[in-house]
């Protein structure tokens, strides 16, 4: 039986293996590059989407879960014509890009955070992006860009 | 492609009668998935896949969290739709709060947490130990209610076909509870060792009952008599604490570990304690 996925607004029909990795349907199937493997276990958070408004680590889930779900991942924030998000080029603004191997994850991670809560405080950014790993940026740039776009009071 | 969990077959169920009638058939072939974190990982771990999982993600029934005296809390309910637990069952939702980063937390489950082994560092199973949560089941015979720790001293044997539909947990205003990890690192680690404490208290403020609980110490969360004798008959302090955890030394036996030895497990419970108990008047930090 095909999976369902409406993918940054696109729906799918995919016969895929219903416990291949979303993340692994995302690239391979769909060409969606923008997500990033990184630890394949669910600890580093590159692989970071968005599943029907919630956060989830796309290497560990299985994309038969995600069957009739709403994904969105770091190639809807903006379309190749446009400009970027106003968070994505916070964060270039603020050198919260280095190798930008973390850069996807943490861009979903922060726009849900923003949908759900968008004035945070610094201290609920860092814990947002606690499942995030950043080995270049120490975080701060991203925690800045995040501020900025949202005004908010440190 | 490193992770090679994309061979069995997934079945859908929408009710808990379809799930358990799916898991019948499927005998020693079939376990149940909700949010995947587990089952996914399993070659990782070197455990064995089942040929086919039933995704209970459909099953509304085992989404429902009923906050009351007592709280029903469905199987399929996630970390992150625990976190908000406080009163007397702050020590749940301080333990939902900081057990996984948000991404596991938005999928993880608690029936998940508690059947899953070995994993000692499974943070929901003590408070609900110390909160004397008990689970519903639902197998072909029917539904039935096990007190936790029946539970977990079955739960290697457990029927295949049998779910757990929720944790009933008694929460009479007054009772107090908290919850305390130590990890190696602040974040994305599992506790070294974990105490969950759950008091109810009299006028004058002496605890009139006590339930203890140590998680990640051994192998499965267990209650601790001698603590939780050391707790009651006065008032909550300090010293009163780090003598329950210090009675609790006498009961645990470390686990071996690559992150901690066992000694050291035992030797840091009286600190966790009065942490633990530190955190019976302040507000649920989430």
């Amino acid at each position: 039986m095909p999976i369902e996925l409406t993918v940054n607004g696109r729906r799918h029909e995919l016969d895929v293996p219903p416990f291949y990795p979303l993340a692994v349907v995302l690239r391979e199937e769909l060409g969606l590059n923008g997500t990033k493997v990184g630890c394949f276990e669910g600890r580093c958070g590159a692989c970071t989407v968005v599943v029907d408004g919630r956060t989830v680590v796309s290497c560990i889930y299985p994309v038969g879960l995600a069957d009739g779900a709403e994904v969105r991942t770091v190639e809807g924030l903006a379309s190749l014509e446009g400009p970027l998000s106003p968070l994505q080029d916070a964060i270039l603004d603020h050198g919260g890009v280095q190798c930008g191997a973390c850069t996807p994850g943490v861009l979903m991670t922060l726009t849900a955070l923003l949908e759900a809560t968008p004035s945070p405080s610094e201290h609920e950014v860092r814990e947002a992006l606690e499942g995030n790993l950043c080995r270049c940026t120490g975080y701060q740039g991203i925690v800045d860009a995040v501020m900025a776009v949202t005004g908010g009071a440190r | 492609m490193a992770n090679d969990a994309h061979v069995p077959e997934l079945r859908y169920a929408s009710t808990v009668d379809e799930a358990v009638g799916e898991l019948a058939r499927l005998g020693a072939d079939g376990a149940p998935i909700a949010g995947g974190t587990w089952v996914m990982l399993a070659p990782l771990r070197r455990m064995p896949t089942h040929r086919s999982y039933v995704a209970l993600t459909r099953v509304e029934e085992l989404g429902r969290l009923v906050e009351g005296d007592p709280t029903s809390i469905g199987g399929a309910v996630t970390m992150a739709g625990l976190r908000g637990l406080s009163g007397p069952l702050a020590a749940l939702g301080y333990a939902a709060a900081h057990s996984a980063p948000p991404a596991i937390a938005n999928v993880a489950t608690l029936a998940g947490n508690l059947r899953a082994a070995p994993y000692p560092g499974a943070d929901l199973v003590a408070p609900l130990l110390a909160l004397d949560a008990a689970l519903e089941l639902a197998s072909p015979d029917g539904r039935s209610t096990l007190p936790l720790g029946d539970y977990l001293a079955s739960r290697d044997a457990r029927p295949a076909a049998e779910l757990i539909v929720r944790a009933i947990v008694p929460a009479p205003a007054g009772r107090r509870s908290a919850y305390e990890r130590l990890t190696v690192r602040e974040s994305g680690e599992e506790p070294v060792a974990s105490v969950a404490v759950s008091v109810d208290l009299a006028a004058d403020g002496a605890v009139m009952a006590a339930r203890v609980a140590f998680g990640s110490v051994e192998d499965v969360a267990r209650r601790s008599a001698a603590a939780e004798a050391a707790l009651v008959g006065g008032p909550l302090t300090a010293e009163r604490a780090e003598a329950a955890g210090k009675a609790a030394q006498g009961e645990l036996t470390g686990r071996e570990g690559l992150d901690a030895p066992g000694w050291y497990r035992v030797a840091v419970l009286p600190a966790l304690v009065r942490r633990a108990v530190a955190r019976l008047d302040a507000p649920l930090e989430a």
